[in-house]
């Protein structure tokens, strides 16, 4: 697979002649690091996690001690993969030793160099084979290997072979699920198994290793090359997606090249699928670099995630009001609003939310942004109602994750109370999205929170894949049309059909359509027409200040 | 000049300490001028001295390791039986082994 360099072994002896002994036995065969006392050896260990493929440790040593370093060690688990042999001359200690962890002993006097070397030798194959075997499950389907085997894997090839540059890829099938959906999971299962077969027999001449991350999802790890190209056409030459041979698949790959072996193995090839994700759908390209720039953007969302709790602390999220018109008689009117949150960063300026909502989502942070956008807008209604005496009822997102909240209903009606509100007067947005998914559950939360009073929005409606028969069930009060439903409409002729769908859908359920992104007096005319009740977008406001907003409210 | 052949004549265990050295006969010469250079036997003597047995045992312990792989049987033989001594933290009157561990010590350095 990859060549082998001498195995790294690390000597933690205080005695400068005991560590040349062993030195001079073992130098040919090994790479020796030294360490004189217990500290500096831990210091060693942790800068070079993965290198050493043994530690050879004397008991008594300063500063720290035998013991309490192999204590660390095998308590650490990064370093615990690494065998320790003792170095005694105490048989008491010596089974003490191999209770706490040590693979074998050495004694003192040290016996004949040669038995020194097997010993050495034997405890590292055993070390290694036992790792292997540990972990042997291979992919049932494909008989490639598994995630931690295949780290392992890579950790062994850097270990023994740190100098050489190495890429990360992962690997993809362009439209996957399409092809399950359309040959069924039997045919998309020999389509990964001859897919498998193909990335091993020719893993060989790119030197690399491969392993089947998850449904079609392959990684890499393989000595750097510039060009993949050839790689490309290898992998994916004559292999058909339908039974009859016609359509050949469609490979895509994402490499982040030169990989940096200090961060963790996993985040190498995280990096490699930010890149295939980048392509996945595109229809053209199908190689893709982690580039610097897909690196600044993972160090801005960490940056990000860093910064989120003093961001809630300082009041940096700013929500801002975007209205909604009534159209259904002769004058619009201002019907309710929708509270969006901007992150007014103190360096970084006004960040976007379609930047920093699906990075909390991800990161389990957008519970914390939820509630907090909930009070802010609760607050400021109970602000216009004190100053205008007017009731404008605003929508608040809430996302998936809060659904699965059991406190849901109360955290909101406690809100609502506090700032003297009443519960019809806060309106909840869904995403369709977050619908499709254990349907039971939501539907319960949904039916709790519409008994308690709360008004329901189905947000972002047409686009969740979500079927008729589903919509039907989720009790709602208000569909929302995707603004790429408005654009689209009106970008082309006039095909404004899927609207009329929606709001034949609407009018099915008997609730109202409130549409999003309506940008001209064209548009508004042409929803009025179609039965549309409820607008918003650019034509009557954007998404302005609290103060900004104030101005619809004394206008009439 | 300290030789392979006087280390024999002197009781050390040439054999078997070179075969740890894989007959490297140079290291092991050099490795025996450096253990009589740092000579670490004052420190254990003053520990006993100042009835310090734990830090006397770790000494005697130390030392008895590198004696014992250069097999200077001689030394090897008293600091044995003092680490076993210390080990066990015994009270008693350590001069004989220590004037025994000093003769043989003396006659090493008069080799050179």
């Amino acid at each position: 697979m990859i060549n082998k360099n001498k195995r790294k072994l690390l000597i933690v002896e205080d005695e400068f002649i005991n560590r040349e002994i062993l030195k001079n036995i073992l130098l040919d065969d090994y790479e020796i690091c030294e360490a004189e006392d217990g500290e500096s050896a831990l210091e060693i260990l942790k800068s070079n996690k993965n290198n050493f493929s043994l530690i050879l440790l004397d008991l008594f040593l300063p500063k720290l001690s035998g013991l309490e370093l192999l204590n660390i060690i095998e308590g650490d688990g990064k370093l615990n993969n690494i065998p320790v042999i003792v170095l005694t001359s105490d048989k008491e200690l010596e089974v003490q030793c191999l209770s706490y962890g040590a693979s074998d002993f050495i004694s003192k006097p040290y016996p004949d160099s040669r038995i020194i070397k097997a010993r050495i030798n034997r405890v590292i194959e055993l070390f290694e084979d036992r790792q292997t075997i540990k972990s042997t499950e291979r992919d049932a389907l494909t008989r490639l290997y598994t995630r931690s085997y295949f780290y392992k894997y890579v950790a062994d090839a850097d270990k023994n072979n740190p100098n050489q540059e190495m890429d990360a890829i992962a690997i993809g099938i362009r439209s996957f699920h399409v092809i399950k959906e359309r040959f069924g999971a039997q045919f998309s299962d020999s389509l990964l198994v001859r897919f498998s077969k193909r990335l091993k027999a020719v893993m060989p001449n790119i030197s690399g290793m491969v392993c089947r991350l998850e449904v079609d999802t392959f990684i890499v790890y393989a000595k750097h090359i510039e060009n993949y190209e050839e790689f490309h056409q290898e992998i994916s030459a004559d292999i058909f997606v339908d039974i009859d041979n016609k359509t050949p698949i469609t490979v895509q790959m994402g490499i982040y090249q030169n990989v940096d072996k200090n961060i963790d193995i996993d985040v190498r090839f995280e990096r490699a699928e930010r890149a295939l994700d980048k392509i996945r759908n595109n229809v053209i390209k199908n190689i893709s670099i982690f580039d610097d720039k897909l690196k600044e953007k993972e160090m801005y969302e960490e940056e990000l995630i860093e910064e989120f709790s003093t961001a809630i602390k300082e009041h940096q999220f700013v929500v801002f009001y975007q209205p909604k018109f009534n159209i259904k008689g002769d004058k619009p009117f201002l019907a309710s609003a929708e509270a969006l949150v901007r992150w007014k960063h103190p360096t970084k300026g006004l960040i976007s939310p379609g930047i920093f909502i699906p990075l909390f989502e991800e990161k389990g942070l957008i519970q914390r942004l939820d509630l907090y956008v909930w009070n802010e807008a609760a607050l400021q209604m109970k602000k216009w109602q004190e100053k205008y005496h007017k009731h404008v009822p605003v929508s608040v997102n809430v996302s998936r994750i809060d659904l699965y909240d059991p406190n849901l209903v109360k955290t909101l009606l406690d809100i609502v109370k506090q700032n003297n509100l009443e519960t019809k007067d806060l309106y909840l947005e869904i995403t369709e999205s977050a619908c499709t998914e254990n349907v039971d559950i939501i539907i319960d939360k949904v039916n709790a929170l519409r008994e308690a009073g709360f008004m329901i929005e189905i947000d972002d409606f047409g686009t969740g894949y979500s079927s008729l028969s589903m919509i039907n069930k989720i009790p709602l009060d208000a569909l929302k049309i995707d603004m790429i439903f408005i654009r689209n409409a009106f970008r082309s002729q006039n095909d404004n059909q899927l609207i009329k769908i929606i709001i034949d859908i609407a009018s099915y359920l008997k609730v109202p359509t409130i549409a999003e992104g309506v940008e001209n007096k064209e548009q508004v005319e042409v929803l009025k027409e179609l039965g549309c009740d409820l607008v918003q977008g650019y034509y009557f406001s954007k998404p302005v200040p609290e103060d900004e907003f104030a101005r619809f409210l004394t206008q009439e | 000049m300290l030789t392979v052949e006087k280390l024999k004549n002197y009781g050390a265990n040439v054999e078997e300490a070179l075969q740890r050295c894989i007959n490297n006969e140079t290291l092991y010469l050099t490795l025996v001028n450096r253990f009589i250079d740092q000579n670490t036997f004052p420190g254990l003597k003053e520990a006993i001295n100042n009835h310090d047995l734990e830090g006397a045992f770790h000494l005697a312990h130390s030392l008895k390791g590198v004696i014992g792989n250069l097999s200077l049987t001689p030394l090897y033989d008293v600091i044995y039986e003092m680490t076993e001594l210390l080990r066990s933290r015994t009270e008693m009157d350590y001069q004989d082994l220590i004037d025994k561990y000093e003769k043989s010590y003396n006659e090493l350095l008069a080799l050179r």
